[in-house]
C-alpha cells in the first residue's frame, strides 16, 4: 500500500469524522445573545444539575427555547431554575430507574401542578420495563385542559394499570381533547373516556 | 464402433482429459502479460483506479467498513425500507401538519432543532392550505411549536399541550417512539 494511497484514505475518513462532529455541534451564536451574568448563572445551574445526576440536555433545550422566543437573560435563568426544581422533584419521586425522558415528561406534569409523589406511585405500579414518558405527558396535557389533577392522574393510572399501550393512551388523549372542544366538562370527558379506553372494561372495571 | 472394447465416445473423453504440456517459461510469460494489462488499465482510469484496489487489502477493507459503520451510527447514512424511512440511530421520521389556509409561511421549531436558532427552523410546504414537513426526530419526549408568517407562535392543535414554562408562548408535546425497540 503506497503512502499516497494511505494519505488519501485517511483524508477521506477525517472528512467524515469532521462532518459527523459538525452535525452534533451546538450553535456558538447562542452564547453571544446572553449577557455575562446570565451566562454565569446558567453555567452554575447546569453544573449543579449535573452534580445531582439530572439530565442536562433539557436545560440546554430550555435556553435555546428562551433565545428562540426572544426572552432576555434573567427570564431564561428563571425558567431554567424552575425546570431544575421540577426535574429534581420528579427524579426523587420516580427513583433511579427512571429514564431521562421520563424525568423530563414528569417535570412537565409537576409544572402543571401534579404532585410528584403521584407520578412516583404510578411508576412503582407500572414496573420497570414500562416507560411512562407518554402517560406523564398526557397527564400534563389533561391538567392544562382543565381536568382536575386527581381525575387526570386516576384516569391515566387506571389505563396504565390495565395494560393500555401508548397508542391507546394517545387515543384517549385525543378523545378527551375533542370532547372538551365540543363543550364537555373536562372532568366528565376524562372519567368517561377512561372507562372504555385501552382494553378497560365499561363501568370502570379494569382488566388486571 | 469399438476398438479393444472401447466406444468412440470414451476415446474422445480420454483425449480431452489428456494433460497439455506447456514449456517451462509459460507461467512466467503469463504473469508478465497480466501485470502489463493491469498497469495499462490503471493508467487509463487514473486516480480512481486506486479505489478499486482499496477493498482488496484487508486494512483498507477494515477502514472502509469502520467508516460506513460510523456514518450509519451517526445518521449520515440512513437505511430506506419500502416507503418508510427507518433511522438507524434513534431518529424517527415525524410529519408535522398544520391546516392554515390563510398563512403565507409556516415553520416548525422545537427542542429537536434548537428552537429555530441559527436558521434551523423546518420550513413547511403548502398543499392547498395544508402545511406539512417531515423531519427525523430523536426518539423521546419533545416540545415544539409552529411559527406562522414568521412571527406568530402557535401550538399544534392536534397534539398534547406542553405545560412547561413557555416564555409566554404556547408549545406542544411530542413523544417519539423508537421503532427499533
Amino acid at each position: 500500500m503506497s503512502t499516497a494511497r494511505a494519505a488519501r484514505g485517511l483524508l477521506l475518513i477525517g472528512a467524515f469524522a469532521a462532518l459527523v462532529s459538525r452535525a452534533g455541534a451546538q450553535d456558538p451564536r447562542a452564547s453571544l445573545r446572553l449577557d455575562a451574568p446570565s451566562k454565569a448563572a446558567l453555567a452554575a445551574v447546569i453544573d449543579s444539575a449535573r452534580a445531582q445526576g439530572l439530565p442536562t440536555e433539557p436545560l440546554t433545550e430550555k435556553i435555546y427555547e428562551g433565545l428562540g422566543k426572544g426572552a432576555d437573560g434573567p427570564r431564561i435563568v428563571a425558567a431554567v431554575r424552575m425546570l431544575v426544581q421540577d426535574m429534581t422533584n420528579a427524579q426523587r419521586a420516580l427513583g433511579t430507574v427512571a429514564s431521562s425522558d421520563e424525568i423530563k415528561a414528569a417535570a412537565s406534569a409537576v409544572h402543571a401542578g401534579v404532585p410528584a409523589v403521584e407520578l412516583g406511585k404510578m411508576k412503582k405500579r407500572s414496573g420497570l420495563r414500562r416507560s411512562l414518558t407518554l402517560p406523564f405527558t398526557v397527564v400534563a396535557d389533561m391538567v392544562s385542559r382543565g381536568v382536575p389533577v386527581g381525575t387526570a392522574v386516576d384516569a391515566v393510572r387506571s389505563l396504565v394499570g390495565a395494560g393500555a399501550k401508548d397508542k391507546d393512551i394517545n387515543e384517549f388523549q385525543r378523545n378527551v381533547k375533542e370532547d372538551i372542544q365540543q363543550g364537555a366538562s373536562p372532568a366528565a370527558a376524562a372519567e368517561t373516556r377512561a372507562k372504555t379506553a385501552g382494553g378497560t372494561k365499561p363501568d370502570g372495571e379494569l382488566d388486571r | 464402433m469399438a476398438e479393444w472394447g472401447r466406444t468412440t465416445l470414451e476415446m474422445i473423453v480420454e483425449e480431452l482429459q489428456r494433460p497439455v504440456r506447456f514449456d517451462q517459461s509459460f507461467d512466467r510469460r503469463l504473469m508478465v502479460r497480466v501485470r502489463r494489462l493491469y498497469r495499462e488499465q490503471r493508467k487509463r482510469r487514473g486516480w480512481l483506479g486506486a479505489a478499486a484496489s482499496i477493498t482488496r487489502h484487508p486494512a483498507w477493507a477494515a477502514a472502509l467498513a469502520a467508516s460506513l459503520i460510523g456514518m450509519v451510527t451517526f445518521g449520515v447514512i440512513r437505511v430506506r425500507q419500502g416507503e418508510r424511512v427507518v433511522a438507524t440511530n434513534g431518529l424517527e421520521p415525524v410529519q408535522f401538519v398544520l391546516v392554515a389556509p390563510a398563512a403565507r409561511s409556516v415553520a416548525v421549531v422545537g427542542d429537536f432543532n434548537n428552537w429555530g436558532f441559527g436558521d434551523s427552523a423546518l420550513v413547511a410546504t403548502n398543499h392547498h392550505g395544508v402545511w406539512s414537513v417531515t423531519a427525523p426526530v430523536r426518539a423521546g419526549v419533545h416540545r415544539y411549536a409552529f411559527v406562522v408568517n414568521g412571527k406568530q407562535w402557535m401550538a399544534d392543535p392536534n397534539a398534547p399541550h406542553s405545560s412547561s414554562d413557555d416564555f409566554g408562548m404556547p408549545s406542544s408535546a411530542l413523544v417519539v417512539e423508537d421503532s427499533t425497540k
